[in-house]
């Protein structure tokens, strides 16, 4: 079990990351002011922090530095307001490990949290694996059993986004901002995650996978056993 | 027309006007004082003349009575009569050997019984010399005035309309959106001090009310951020749900695309918020041609999904001084565009050279009105995906720095300059 910190003021949202990640294998502990998240730091360790800045009662960079004070590595993702950008400068320099700017698909703060729990906890494995499907996260191979498959950098990094995530449908949204960031806007339509997700079903199956990868009523994907 | 110009050419025209009625006012005037001087002068030579022709009637016989003057002459009158009349009238001179205006006295009267009338006369100044005297003061008073006009009208452009010239030079050089007060000159005259006046007051308004539309985008732009964000994992968490309808799915899948381009649209207003607040000031050397390959490769998805053939000429490179961050935001809101817009299998042209870029691309075959593309959500397209503030964006940034950015519309292709004027 993970445990995760998510000290943010807006309580919906709050709620909807913890039911989120609460389908994995997170538990979520929720702070809503700055009193409450530096006594809950005080208090637990965590494997994942997610840090709102503007707090009622405080800065949440002044958080950063409570938990470097008492030596504490757990990992850090700031989610806030776009608009505070010397803050982002700041937290990352005060050693919060990833940004994440307001609004974001909570898919992507998934693999975010995935990634950095991974580099603070299993130094040396970077494995991710489900079922026969073993992605080498730093060789960035993919094998299916013991066969290598080919496949190319998108379809790679769709893959590696629908492990982190899997058991949860995402939204073609989400892949298309996880696989081209801003460049996502430029397509006409969402024609092209349908082909990589195609392509990449193929390959895996030709290597001898079963078939995980589901299409949600062209809603989003979910990779899923049943 | 200048103002100075204006005003002296009023007084000039006031000038001549009240110089040409100068010269009859003058000429009937000055004849009429000199007539008056005539007329006394003769009245007195007759008063002079009296005792002197009594002498004579007592001494000699009247018939040798005659004047050395041939202006006065003496008749004897048989009948009595006493009358005095003074006319103008032409009077040959044999000196001059031509007729000439004189004034004629006529007076009879009785000198120790003897009626006699005697007639002098005086020559009149010559009108036409009068008249023209006078014309030639009027000139020259005329001349005086002009010349004096011109050099007075001269030294007070210089100094008296100093403080004007400045203050419009000051307002000439004022943007609102780049700030920094205005510095209008103290003057001695009373309407320029009013005039900065009002202008200060005018300007400091103006700076406030940009300033609370400034600070209304920017609360508005970060208050969103939020509730944008609690949408987008409410959906999130729906799509999650089961059971699922294909209807509900497709209801979900619409307000995500929806929410989505809330977000985007939020992302820019951010980012002008940004601009507008100079929050973009690490300065430093940015390679051009390096942030046009990277956008380039970032973007060769999108190019290849519409079969785009893009032709990247970038000989010379620029380094520009600038906010790194900015100048993506400018070549990847271009090139976008350059892509967004574009049709399948159309083309993309890039080129670089000392100091200018350009980028030109196929697409709708007409061009788009120069001068609404850069203003915001003035959107030529129909395309949800764009936001509309991608070339507002692009402006304000040309803005900051400088540069020199203009939009044509050439052999069916639409094609965006840059140039790095103070490079």
């Amino acid at each position: 079990m993970m445990k995760i910190l998510i000290i943010e003021d807006e309580k919906e949202l709050s709620k909807s990351i913890a039911t989120y990640l609460g389908r994995e294998n997170y538990q979520c502990d929720t702070a809503f002011t700055y009193k409450e998240g530096s006594a809950l730091l005080a208090e637990k360790d965590f494997d994942c922090i997610l840090l709102d800045l503007s707090l009622p009662g405080g800065d949440g960079i002044q958080l950063l530095q409570q938990l470097k004070d008492d030596q504490k590595t757990d990992g850090v993702i700031i989610i806030s307001a776009r608009d505070s950008i010397d803050d982002k400068i700041n937290g990352l320099q005060l050693g919060a490990d990833d940004y994440l700017p307001k609004p974001f698909h909570l898919s992507e703060l998934s693999a975010r949290i995935a990634a950095i729990i991974r580099r603070k906890q299993y130094q040396g494995n970077n494995a991710l694996q489900f079922e026969e499907i073993t992605v080498d996260l730093l060789a960035k191979t993919v094998k299916v059993n013991k066969n290598q498959v080919d496949l190319t950098k998108t379809e790679y990094q769709l893959l590696v986004y629908l492990l982190n995530n899997k058991n949860r449908v995402i939204s073609k949204n989400a892949i298309a901002e996880a696989i081209s960031g801003d460049g996502a806007a430029l397509y006409d339509n969402f024609d092209f995650i349908y082909v990589h997700i195609k392509n990449l079903k193929k390959k895996l199956a030709s290597a001898g996978a079963a078939d995980y990868i589901k299409s949600i009523y062209g809603m989003g994907y979910k990779l899923t056993i049943t | 027309m200048k103002l100075l110009q204006k005003t002296i050419r009023s007084y000039i025209l006031y000038s001549v006007l009240v110089l040409l009625a100068g010269i009859p006012l003058f000429y009937f005037l000055v004849h009429s004082l000199v007539l008056k001087a005539v007329d006394n002068d003769l009245l007195a030579t007759r008063e002079i003349l009296k005792p002197r022709i009594s002498d004579a009637l007592v001494r000699n016989n009247p018939a040798e009575i005659h004047f050395l003057d041939q202006n006065i002459t003496l008749q004897f009158l048989s009948v009595r009569s006493n009358f005095t009349k003074i006319i103008t009238e032409d009077v040959y001179d044999a000196g001059l050997q031509k007729k000439i205006p004189c004034r004629v006295l006529q007076s009879g009267f009785t000198v120790n019984g003897v009626p006699v009338m005697l007639q002098v006369s005086n020559p009149l100044p010559n009108r036409y010399k009068l008249i023209s005297s006078i014309v030639l003061i009027e000139l020259l008073l005329l001349a005086l005035l002009l010349v004096g006009l011109l050099l007075i009208n001269r030294q007070l452009s210089k100094t008296m309309w100093q403080p004007f010239y400045q203050t419009l030079q000051q307002l000439r050089g004022y943007n609102l959106e780049k700030s920094g007060a205005l510095a209008l000159p103290q003057s001695s005259i009373q309407e320029f001090n009013e005039l900065n006046q009002s202008l200060q007051e005018l300007v400091e308004r103006n700076e406030k009310s940009f300033a609370a539309q400034k600070e209304f985008t920017e609360n508005a732009s970060h208050e969103m951020q939020s509730p944008l964000a609690v949408m987008q994992g409410k959906l999130e968490l729906l799509m999650q749900t089961s059971p699922l309808t294909e209807e509900q799915a497709n209801l979900i899948d619409e307000l995500a695309d929806a929410s989505q381009r809330m977000a985007r649209l939020n992302r820019s207003l951010v980012v002008l918020t940004k601009i507008d607040n100079n929050q973009y000031d690490h300065i430093e050397s940015v390679s051009l041609n390096h942030i046009l390959r990277r956008f380039l490769d970032e973007y060769h998805l999108q190019i290849a999904e519409k079969d785009l053939q893009v032709v990247p000429v970038l000989t010379t490179d620029n380094a520009l001084r600038a906010d790194k961050a900015l100048i993506e935001m400018l070549v990847s809101n271009l090139l976008g565009n350059a892509i967004r817009h574009n049709y399948k299998g159309g083309s993309i042209h890039i080129s670089t050279g000392a100091g200018w870029l350009e980028m030109r691309n196929t697409g709708a075959p007409e061009a788009l009105p120069g001068d609404k593309i850069f203003q915001r959500f003035q959107k030529q397209s129909d395309d949800a995906n764009s936001t509309g503030l991608g070339l507002e964006i692009v402006r304000k940034i040309a803005a900051i720095y400088q540069y020199n950015i203009r939009y044509d519309f050439i052999n069916g292709e639409h094609r965006f300059s840059i140039r790095f004027n103070n490079q």
